[in-house]
């Protein structure tokens, strides 16, 4: 019985040899297909590596030689930027001189504040500001207009209807009233020397009334004025008086002076009359020496 | 020099703190250069007063002398009155006004010498083109108090004046019905401002408090400011509160602006509302009549309090903050209009019944 269950075992030694035999056949050519599978699928990967490199080599050229046209241009797309630099601080400024012309506005959130630049004879004068506020109504939402200047009643008849004429009849206003002040300060400033007293005004420089003298320290007589702007928006004065301080009668010659006077500044702002009195004074002084 | 005068000058420097005596009596003028150079400043006050007084009397120091130092001394120490506002009215189609500040002040002292036959006027005119009046009271048969003077500030060719409140309130009739006449007006009103701050309310009335404006020639931009957020918080607690403060504060800071603001301690008005009921219904829901309410504000510095409520509302919508404390003008002359703007910033705040 030894040999039968040797044989067996050595039929079941042979057996398993054949399976693992075919197993490993069977093994080997699945293996072999990966393989095989593998192969097909690097070399297809190797192929698209190829046309990749291809074609980024492709992009590379054309690009290089793209830019070897526009290289030039670089230079240029600098000197547009400090084109554009310029042009935005030409407008810039363009801007801040707008206020120049009397009348300018800066675009806000709610609305548009506008700069009144008032001058007069020339000179650049004091700068109000209102600010609008865009709304159904229009209306102000702050501003720097002094309170002696009628702005509500201005604002009653125009800022509804017609914001131009609203604009323009404030700045004739302000305009006016800086003229008029201008002129008061001007007197102050460089007249003192004729003024035998000082120069009474008021806020709106609507009423001024001084004493003065052609020649200070002289004989001649010395002069009341009074000047009274009844319209607000005029800078010369509509009605004048001049008298002579302390004397009831006057003599033709210092009856002619005084009338002149009176016309003088009726007609010619202030310190204008003022400077005329002055070079009279020196003609005068000129025909005494010689 | 009268015994009275002397005493009323003596307690007026009196009154004076010793660092600004100096500044106070070269305003007066009255005293000379030299005679001040005689005085020794750093002895005791009571000598100093006492050497004063003698300068006075050499120099015969009248009632109106003395009026004007009491004056200065009230432009040095506004914040000891309280001072109310009243405004004129003037009458329909009137002529331009010419102010003539002699013609005022004649006019104002006449009326009022002609309604009682004792009574100090003074004048100082200062250089905002407003003038400073002391009026001491007194009776057809008394001499005038000059311990409770009234002290008015107008502002020529404007409809306003501030007064300081008097105790002695059955001369104010007479002291509006001056000011009118003397100013060539029509009617005064007593305007509900009051406050011990002069600057604040000429700010409010004069409409001066925000003179910021934007020009193309300001180059500074708006400030950004740190809305003050606790980083430990969680984030995502942050994100959601974030826009809400920021709303909130832009909305602070167009009303109220980046200035300081005026120095207002009171402001009342009157409010005629409805009130709505929540469940059960009230008496008060129930009225057909809106009823009329009396709102008072109160502070040491009201409007930096209101501006700093916004932001740190615990209320959970602010709805309508139209308020813009500067100026609307809609042509009406309409002196509760800065009220109402305040009026209608805080009624959304306070949750109807």
């Amino acid at each position: 019985m030894d040999n039968g269950s040797s044989v067996l075992a050595h039929l079941e030694r042979l057996e398993t040899q054949v399976s693992r035999s075919h197993k490993q056949s069977e093994e080997l050519q699945s293996v072999q297909a990966q393989e095989g599978a593998l192969g097909t699928k690097i070399h297809k990967l190797r192929r698209l590596r190829d046309e990749l490199r291809a074609a980024v080599r492709h992009r590379r050229a054309s690009v290089k030689a793209c830019i070897a046209n526009v290289e030039p241009n670089q230079t240029v797309e600098i000197n547009e930027q400090e084109a554009l630099e310029e042009k935005l601080e030409n407008v810039k400024a363009i801007l801040q001189a707008y206020h120049f012309t009397g009348l300018s506005g800066k675009l806000t959130s709610r609305g548009v504040c506008v700069c009144i630049s008032t001058a007069f004879e020339g000179n650049l004068l004091d700068s109000y500001f209102v600010d609008l506020v865009i709304q159904k109504p229009l209306r102000i939402h702050h501003h720097s207009v002094p309170v002696f200047i009628p702005l509500e009643e201005i604002a009653a008849k125009y800022l509804q209807t017609n914001i131009q004429h609203f604009l323009f009849s404030l700045c004739e206003y302000l305009n006016a009233y800086s003229g008029r002040k201008y002129q008061a300060d001007r007197l102050q400033s460089d007249f003192a020397a004729l003024l035998t007293g000082p120069l009474q005004r008021n806020p709106l420089c609507n009423l001024l009334s001084f004493t003065y003298k052609l020649d200070p320290g002289g004989q001649s007589l010395p002069f009341c004025a009074r000047l009274l702007y009844k319209d607000l928006t005029a800078t010369l004065p509509t009605d004048v008086t001049v008298t002579c301080q302390g004397v009831e009668v006057l003599s033709t010659s210092w009856e002619e002076q005084r009338a002149s006077h009176e016309t003088l500044f009726c007609t010619k702002p202030l310190h204008q009359v003022f400077a005329s009195f002055t070079r009279k004074g020196e003609k005068l002084d000129m025909s005494l020496v010689s | 020099m009268d015994e009275t005068i002397a005493e009323f000058i003596k307690r007026t420097i009196l009154k004076i703190p010793m660092n600004e005596l100096t500044t106070i009596l070269k305003a007066w003028d009255f005293l000379s250069e030299n005679q001040l150079q005689t005085v020794n400043f750093r002895q005791r006050k009571e000598s100093v007063v006492q050497h004063l007084i003698h300068l006075c009397e050499e120099k015969h120091a009248s009632i109106s002398d003395a009026a004007q130092l009491d004056i200065i001394y009230m432009q040095f120490h506004q914040h000891q009155k309280v001072w109310d506002v009243f405004q004129m009215i003037k009458g329909p189609g009137e002529d331009v006004d010419l102010f003539d500040m002699k013609q005022f002040k004649n006019s104002f002292k006449k009326i009022l010498q002609r309604a009682l036959k004792n009574v100090t006027v003074s004048f100082r005119e200062t250089e905002e083109n407003a003038v400073w009046i002391r009026i001491a009271w007194g009776t057809q048969y008394t001499k005038p108090n000059q311990y409770k003077p009234t002290y008015v500030v107008y502002y020529s060719q404007t409809p306003y004046a501030f007064t300081s409140s008097s105790m002695l309130r059955r001369n104010t009739p007479l002291l509006g019905q001056a000011l009118t006449i003397a100013s060539k007006h029509h009617q005064i009103v007593k305007m509900d401002l009051r406050s011990r701050y002069l600057d604040s309310l000429k700010a409010i009335v004069f409409k001066q408090y925000n003179q910021t404006f934007e020009t193309h020639n300001s180059t500074t931009p708006l400030q950004e400011r740190s809305l003050g957020l606790d980083i430990n918080m969680d984030s995502r607690i942050i994100h959601e509160n974030i826009v809400e403060k920021e709303r909130v504060q832009r909305i602070t800071q167009e009303t109220f602006g980046d200035y300081p603001q005026p120095q207002l301690e009171f402001a009342q008005y009157k409010l005629e509302t409805k009130f709505k009921s929540g469940l059960n219904g009230s008496v008060l829901a129930e009225r057909e009549e809106p009823l009329r309410c009396l709102i008072k504000f109160s502070s040491p510095h009201l409007l930096e309090a209101l501006k700093s409520l916004a932001p740190a509302a615990l209320v959970c919508r602010i709805q309508k903050l139209l308020c813009y404390s500067g100026s609307h003008s809609q042509g009406t002359q309409d002196p509760s209009s800065w009220q109402k703007d305040l009026y209608l910033l805080f009624v959304p705040l306070y949750p109807r019944c």
